[in-house]
């Protein structure tokens, strides 16, 4: 009795260790970053970003050379004076089944231009209305010309959900299995943990995605999801640390390829109080560090120095732009000039900048600043950097497109909304140019503009550049085809098993 | 009977307490700086939009009465919605919390016989081979921090062996304890220490009694002293240890949770501190504060059966 027991036991523990090895054909993702809410238009923040791209199509793509590409509309005009846009639809249908119509996606996208509850809505200002103009075709129009319009069709909250669904259910309808247009349905969500997600067999490209499915497992130990990767029970594991590039890419089976990013790195001096609101006593911060040294040491040189307030990934990005460069005797020198030599700072950072935090400190106080660093928590981080109470701190952003619009609206813009990411840099000429750039069609001109805002932007250290650095992210060689792209999307339709 | 009406005066007593704690996480709460809308919503939102989603989850009512609709909903025993995700906290607890009670379980029958096999053994032969090696062996099993412990193992056994899983929960009942081995071994290695150290003495001090010379002098056997006499007379006190232990590994299952991915109370209530996502802290903190109750009272009607001369 006992003995057939035993057996049992160890036919099911065989059991169970084979069907890991069977041929697997979801794709694992462990990322810090977590899925909340299913509904593009609620959350901009990083892991909702990722999880609306596998959920809803949007009107255009980006192939994988980062080019825009037809998706959802197969075609489109746009008027001579850039105010009206029309698409022509694609015989597609959403993943109940139902055709995506062109009232589908009219809906969707006024929601995100129009509805109060947007939470990025900053690309689709300039947008007067979408209207659906018979089942196939889609006018936009706008109330002044937006250059970059047509890329932000394929930004992550353009994506296209279903009115009927949304209207029969409401808010509900994304608290567990919204109707899908992009290549992937909700399958199961487990919130706090993962979303399960299943080929949409209704999916527009067809033959896509090559993969039954996907988890999005959330992981927020760096080491954790090391292991996993290495223990082959994950497929990609978003964000190595630098420090642990090298043990990754040793171990057979995962690699960690460097992928172009849009991030940047930099110290966000608050313009609105002593002692950063005096240009000089940034000068003096910024002439202080030596950027080389500290990337070299907080990427292990896997990252390029930054030079401007701008992402490098960015088109018009200005190489010939510059931060001062390091000369901490000039730096002490400015600093007694101003009367600020002894000035006390502190330095607000959440725990990821703990290194930083350090290298600031000895940097600043050795050209005569006295630094003291307050620890923080994302949460309470946020919480002060919007009400602007801190004096200096260290954070990175991204932009979802390669335009330099929405970078320069969150980055150095006063007056859009976000007071310059809350820094409080306020520079009348700048944001008349922000605007200026938006509805400027000639390319060469644009590029100027974008040129003069980095150039002045940078000069007057709106933020201090410090680097731009690589995705980071490690991938099972069983897979191929997955990336990260700089907008924060998954290839993940474009990704199938080798074997 | 006498024992059920014990069991329902401790229960009442044990309101008051839930009440307490209740005010005290909702007063923390409230207190702890950081805005769940802007947390949820993400950096890029407006001032506006943030403002407009606040009011919708009427988180700008008057403190009182947010708490007083808390309140209420509790004595119906609605433990509210996830900020977050919107559905209600306790379906997320019955998510997450089976997960750790089965981590606890799991671990506490790791613990147990390695700690009764060891004290007793040491006991026989005070500092004796096997106590000093038992002795220094505990010692490291209490100084390696568990994360670091928990990561070596996970490297080792996991990476390098590939004998174990290092994350996650599985989906039936043998991939349970598959994927549960490493953390609950990496807890049992830091609590078999404690509690052997203190069985020992124990024993230790029993054994010396008079009453163990007594039952001697009339003939009994030494195994048969020991069994009956100075083991029963031994366990109470590392007992009421266990359940502390039991108690305290309930709620601080935070770090072997982290380490080995395991979908837990203590990701729970990590992830909802750090999203400011109220009602799930609160939620969360009632249960663990009712385990601890049911615990503690479970240890004490033990604790009666061994020894009928505490008072039930």
């Amino acid at each position: 009795m006992l003995n057939s027991r035993r057996l049992a036991c160890a036919t099911i523990v065989a059991a169970s260790i084979a069907s890991g090895v069977m041929a697997q054909d979801v794709v694992r993702i462990a990322s810090p970053n977590k899925v909340t809410v299913l509904d593009p238009i609620a959350s901009a923040a990083a892991g909702n970003i990722e999880a609306f791209g596998q959920l809803y199509a949007r009107l255009l793509r980006r192939d994988t050379s980062g080019a825009l590409q037809p998706a959802l509309a197969e075609s489109w005009t746009v008027s001579k004076d850039g105010l009206t846009y029309t698409f022509e639809l694609h015989d597609a249908k959403f993943s109940d089944g139902t055709d995506i119509t062109a009232q589908d996606v009219a809906f969707s996208l006024n929601r995100v231009a129009k509805d109060e509850a947007s939470s990025y809505p900053a690309a689709f200002v300039p947008v007067k209305a979408f209207t659906a103009i018979d089942d196939d075709t889609v006018e936009l129009t706008l109330e002044y010309p937006s250059a970059p319009m047509l890329s932000y069709m394929e930004i992550f909250n353009a994506g296209i959900v279903s009115m009927d669904d949304v209207q029969a259910r409401g808010d509900e309808a994304f608290l567990t299995t919204p109707v899908s247009s992009g290549p992937f349905m909700v399958e199961v969500w487990k919130p706090n943990d993962r979303l399960i997600l299943k080929a949409n067999p209704y999916y527009w490209r067809e033959g896509y995605p090559k993969v039954a499915g996907a988890e999005l497992i959330e992981i927020s130990d760096d080491n954790t999801r090391g292991s996993m990767i290495m223990a082959g029970e994950i497929d990609a594991n978003r964000g190595v640390p630098f420090a642990q590039v090298d043990e990754m890419n040793a171990n057979d089976g995962v690699t960690v390829p460097l992928e172009p990013s849009t991030l940047i790195y930099e110290i966000m001096p608050n313009h609105a109080v002593a002692p950063f609101d005096n240009i000089n006593v940034r000068k003096a911060a910024a002439m202080a560090l030596h950027r080389e040294a500290m990337v070299k040491a907080m990427t292990l040189g896997k990252a390029v120095v930054a030079n401007s307030t701008l992402p490098n990934a960015l088109t018009y990005y200005a190489a010939d732009v510059a931060a001062p460069s390091y000369d901490p005797a000039a730096a002490r020198a400015l600093l007694e000039a101003e009367g600020a030599l002894g000035a006390e700072v502190t330095l607000m950072v959440t725990p990821q900048f703990e290194q930083a935090a350090t290298l600031l400190k000895a940097q600043w106080d050795a050209a005569g600043f006295k630094t003291s660093v307050e620890r923080v928590d994302p949460g309470l981080w946020w919480d002060r950097l919007t009400k602007g109470e801190y004096q200096v701190t260290v954070n990175w952003w991204y932009n979802e497109t390669e335009d330099p619009d929405l970078a320069v609206r969150w980055a150095v813009c006063g007056t859009c909304g976000n007071k310059s990411y809350y820094t409080n840099y306020n520079n009348e000429e700048v944001n008349a140019m922000v605007e200026a750039a938006l509805r400027e069609q000639d390319d060469t001109k644009r590029s100027a503009i974008y040129g003069e805002i980095q150039r002045i932007s940078t000069e007057e250290l709106a933020q201090i550049p410090l680097y731009y650095p690589p995705f980071a992210n490690a991938y099972s060689t069983r897979i191929k085809g997955l990336t990260l792209t700089p907008s924060l999307q998954w290839t993940l339709e474009e990704a199938e098993f080798v074997e | 009977m006498k024992s059920l009406r014990f069991i329902v005066s401790r229960m009442l007593q044990s309101v008051p307490v839930l009440f307490g704690v209740s005010i005290v996480t909702f007063l923390l709460m409230i207190a702890t700086p950081g805005d769940p809308i802007r947390l949820l919503v993400g950096v890029r939102a407006s001032e506006e939009t943030i403002a407009l989603i606040r009011d919708r989850y009427g988180l700008d009512d008057p403190i009182l009465s947010q708490y007083f609709t808390y309140l209420g909903n509790l004595l119906q025993g609605d433990l509210g919605a996830s900020l977050r995700f919107k559905v209600p906290v306790s379906d997320l607890v019955g998510q997450f919390y089976p997960v750790t009670l089965f981590l606890v379980v799991y671990s506490i029958i790791l613990i147990l016989p390695p700690v009764v096999v060891l004290s007793v053994w040491s006991a026989k032969r005070p500092n004796g081979l096997a106590d000093q090696v038992i002795r220094v062996l505990g010692v490291m099993g209490l100084a390696i921090p568990v994360f670091w412990m928990a990561l070596l193992l996970a490297r080792f056994f996991g990476v390098t062996l590939g004998w174990f899983p290092v994350s996650g929960f599985g989906d039936t009942f043998i991939e349970h304890l598959h994927h549960l081995f490493l953390p609950a071994l990496s807890t049992a290695i830091w609590v078999i220490p404690i509690l052997t150290r203190n069985l020992r003495s124990a024993l230790l001090d029993e054994m010396n009694r008079d009453y163990v010379l007594a039952g001697m002098s009339k003939g009994l056997g030494e195994a048969q002293v020991f069994r009956t006499h100075v083991f029963p007379n031994s366990v109470l006190p590392t007992l009421n240890l266990f359940a502390v232990i039991v108690a305290y590994l309930l709620g601080g299952s935070v770090i072997v949770e982290t380490v080995y991915a395991v979908p837990g109370m203590g990701k729970l209530m990590v992830d909802s501190i750090l999203a400011r996502d109220y009602f799930v802290v609160q939620g969360a903190t009632l249960v663990f504060a009712l385990t601890t109750i049911v615990v503690m009272l479970a240890v004490d009607l033990i604790s009666g059966l061994i020894d009928p001369r505490i008072n039930t």
